[in-house]
């Protein structure tokens, strides 16, 4: 009895103190707030004569990036002492929601090139106008960001942040195991009819001798729609241009004779039966121990795949699928583009102009090539034009530059950064395939890459694209019928495809005039 | 001694079946994370490295355990968990002292304290602005001071306490030992099972804790072992992977260093069970049972 009253008591004690708690911790986080702030302005009048120490807040790496060669040569080149801290790797934008919006005081934030986490804060007003800022100190940042860029970067008007460009490139395609085509006395695909064909020789005569006869083609659940094959419909990004606008994959004709194509291939049983539940690791695993021939690979990924593929079978050869031709000749291999990195300055930075001083200080161009891929004889040896890294000092001392990068310059960077691919032999070969060796035309830009960030679409995309995978993974298996794309459709657009292509055509149609 | 019939004989058979079976259901993914560690990488992407490892290397691990971050983030795990069960265990074995008499004035009101604060919490963000107003951010003490008793575990002690015949002590106080004489020379000796088993659960949580450092801490420096692992494990999980620049991707470490790093990371404090376990087992059965 007695022990019930104190609870209640202390229950009702309790609310009342967590109550004035709530309000009185909002009272000083306001007055802290504005207090800061002026001490911002003051702080950097009376600072502007010595070189104040930096905070930054970067991505996480495995390395510190304190620690790392890099911190030094920058420090040295730009006279900016700088704290380097680290987002954890798992759920980063939750935890830099946290510290944006507890205004911890960083002077600048490097994320991924998530435009839509971006423009949230620069609504939010979280973020210093760099426009005036770039305008009075930035003169490196100008020459070296393209207005292209920074128009992508525009959030009412206004700049907000500093972009890393993506150098533009097709990722990914087919790895086909080429010994298979040898010992069947095949030819390389080059036409989807082709690739069938090549399919089902795999699948009869079972080049790989595992005894099996399982389906020679695996993917990646999460990624029903396959590169390569998805060119030959006209759909190789998930948004094409039709008669000069742009529609999304599902709307385009094209997806309902991939679905089918698709499906076909499973009925037939030249598609892995257990592609549904693949994981990126099932794939690589199932290709490597010789169980299928071909999978979509990218090609970073190459060496790993080579290492066990080799040790596995030392006979094995492999290659990339050209893009492959659809029955009008169509074909093409999405590219990705975009922004690597976003760079901006939180309105809680104590010393924003140093830290503008200190982005420009870093893209001047001996400084910039320094960083980037560091000295040549040392790091890179340059030869007709071609920047060739230095093994193994360059991984050693450069590996990481890309953590350092706060903007690029956008005509040297992509020459520069293929040194980063002739890191191995066999991966620079990928990548020369994939983007000289495949003619230009099949070479698909994402028409998207330059966007700035638009709502509705960010709002809508990552379900919508669940949705669409969802769909395809249940036409494939041949539990739905391609007959009921239109119901598909349908709601694929009331659940914001609608909004979405839209607001893309609105500003496509902005661009293209 | 009654004979066993066929009955009890099938009964222990199944039992003991359906006990080695739960077992190994445990144990064979830390085998396979295990031998994972110590094979070679291209076994690994094969997927030829079941329970027994294939290639057998140390070389991994050796890579992992030379990682400066690695190193310093296992410096302040240990440190963190050694202060912090030492002040813990102090500190709880204090308070369950005079909670454990009965003549205490007052006892049940300051009980109801404690139990309310078993039940009841400020939340997440009121606890993280209080943290900040105490300057405890990216401080490491803010690992250790806000949970450094645990309630449930000064009850186990207490019951403990009150489970030792009180003869001893009104025999202690005739030979003219004080009280802090008693504490320290009679009761807490005589609750070494219990202490121990306690001590072990603090020095688990502390090892273990992910949450707190998430939360409080920002500074590299200044990370846990548990959250350099969680940055390395979840670095290849596919949700994180959407938004990675190619330079990233190509910097991701392979799975085996992954493997390597949470091997690492756990077989230090399996090593402290052994030692643990023939108080941990005596100690919370008196616990419970007088609970």
């Amino acid at each position: 009895m007695i022990n019930r009253k104190w609870l209640t008591l202390m229950l009702s004690a309790g609310l009342v103190a967590s109550l004035a708690g709530c309000g009185s911790s909002r009272n000083t986080n306001e007055e802290r707030a504005a207090g800061s702030s002026a001490e911002q302005t003051t702080g950097t009048q009376t600072e502007s004569g010595s070189k104040p120490e930096l905070k930054t807040l970067n991505l996480w790496s495995k390395d510190d990036y304190n620690t790392y060669t890099l911190a030094k040569v920058v420090e040295e080149k730009t006279g900016y002492k700088v704290k380097y801290e680290m987002l954890p790797a798992d759920k980063a934008m939750d935890k830099l929601n946290l510290l944006i919006s507890s205004a911890e005081p960083y002077d600048v934030i490097t994320i991924n090139g998530e435009k839509a986490v971006y423009t949230d804060y620069a609504k939010m007003g979280a973020l210093v106008d760099l426009t005036p800022l770039i305008d009075k100190y930035g003169e490196n940042i100008k020459a070296s960001i393209s207005p292209e860029s920074f128009e992508a970067m525009k959030v009412d008007g206004k700049i907000y942040a500093i972009p890393n460009r993506a150098s533009e490139f097709a990722g990914s395609s087919l790895m086909i195991r080429t010994d298979w085509l040898d010992k069947l006395g095949l030819k390389m695909p080059t036409t989807l009819d082709e690739f069938t064909a090549v399919l089902k020789a795999f699948k009869e005569k079972d080049p790989g001798g595992n005894g099996d006869k399982g389906a020679p083609l695996s993917i990646d659940g999460a990624m029903a729609t396959m590169v390569n094959v998805t060119g030959a419909f006209g759909i190789a990004t998930s948004w094409n241009i039709v008669d000069g606008k742009l529609v999304a994959a599902p709307v385009h004709p094209g997806f309902k004779e991939y679905l089918s194509y698709m499906a076909d291939l499973y009925k037939q049983g030249l598609l892995d039966k257990e592609f549904a539940v693949n994981k990126d690791a099932t794939l690589k695993e199932k290709f490597t121990s010789g169980r299928v021939g071909v999978i979509p690979l990218a090609w970073y990924d190459i060496p790993g795949i080579a290492d066990a593929l080799t040790k596995n079978f030392p006979d094995a050869k492999y290659a990339y699928v050209p893009a492959l031709k659809g029955k009008d000749g169509q074909a093409g291999i999405g590219m990705s583009g975009g922004f690597d990195r976003l760079t901006f300055i939180p309105k809680s930075s104590k010393h924003p102009e140093d830290a503008i001083k200190w982005i420009n200080a870093k893209l001047d161009k001996e400084t910039f090539k320094l960083i980037a891929i560091g000295e040549e004889g040392k790091h890179f040896t340059y030869k007709d034009g071609v920047y060739s890294p230095i093994l193994p000092l360059f991984t050693d001392e450069r590996g990481l530059a890309s953590n350092y990068l706060t903007g690029i310059d956008e005509k040297l960077y992509p020459v520069y950064w293929q040194a980063r691919v002739q890191k191995d032999p066999r991966l620079f070969a990928g990548f020369t395939f994939l983007n000289k060796e495949i003619p230009a035309e099949f070479r698909i830009s994402d028409p998207l890459a330059l966007a700035p960030s638009l709502p509705e679409y960010s709002k809508y995309n990552a379900s919508l694209n669940q949705m669409i995978n969802d769909f395809a993974v249940k036409v494939i298996v041949g539990e739905e019928s391609t007959d009921a794309m239109a119901a598909f459709v349908e709601k694929y657009n009331a659940a914001g495809g609608e909004a979405s292509a839209k607001e893309v055509n609105e500003w496509y149609a902005s661009v293209k005039k | 001694m009654t004979k066993r019939t066929k009955g009890d004989l099938l009964l222990d058979t199944g039992v003991y079946l359906f006990l080695i079976a739960l077992g190994l259901m445990m144990l064979l993914p830390l085998a396979s994370v295990f031998s994972k560690s110590v094979s070679e990488e291209w076994a690994i992407t094969s997927g030829k490295v079941g329970i027994l490892p294939v290639g057998f290397q140390l070389d991994t691990l050796m890579q992992v355990i030379s990682s400066s971050l690695f190193i310093r983030a296992f410096c302040i795990s240990v440190g963190v968990t050694a202060i912090g069960t030492l002040i813990s265990i102090l500190m709880t074995a204090l308070t369950a002292y005079p909670l454990s008499k009965r003549k205490l004035p007052g006892i049940s009101f300051i009980m109801v304290l404690f139990i309310f604060t078993m039940l009841f919490s400020g939340g997440l963000i009121p606890n993280y602005l209080l943290m900040r107003q105490l300057h405890l951010i990216n401080n490491l003490w803010v690992l250790i001071l806000p949970g450094m008793i645990s309630v449930f575990n000064m009850l186990v002690i207490k019951s403990y306490y009150e489970s030792l015949p009180e003869a001893l002590e009104e025999s202690a106080r005739i030979d003219g030992a004080k009280t802090y004489t008693i504490l320290f020379r009679i009761i807490l000796p005589l609750s070494m099972p219990v202490i121990a088993t306690i001590a072990l659960f603090y020095a688990v949580g502390y090892w273990n804790d992910y949450f707190g450092p998430m939360i409080y801490i920002n500074e590299t420096a200044l990370k846990t072992l548990q959250l350099y692992l969680q940055d390395v494990v979840m670095d290849a999980n596919s949700a994180n992977l959407t938004n990675k620049s190619v330079d990233d991707l190509m910097n991701m470490s392979p799975e085996g260093i992954r493997a390597a790093t949470v091997v690492a990371s756990t077989v230090p404090i399996l090593l402290v069970y052994p030692f643990m376990q023939k108080y941990f087992i005596k100690g919370v059965l008196i616990g419970s049972v007088k609970g």
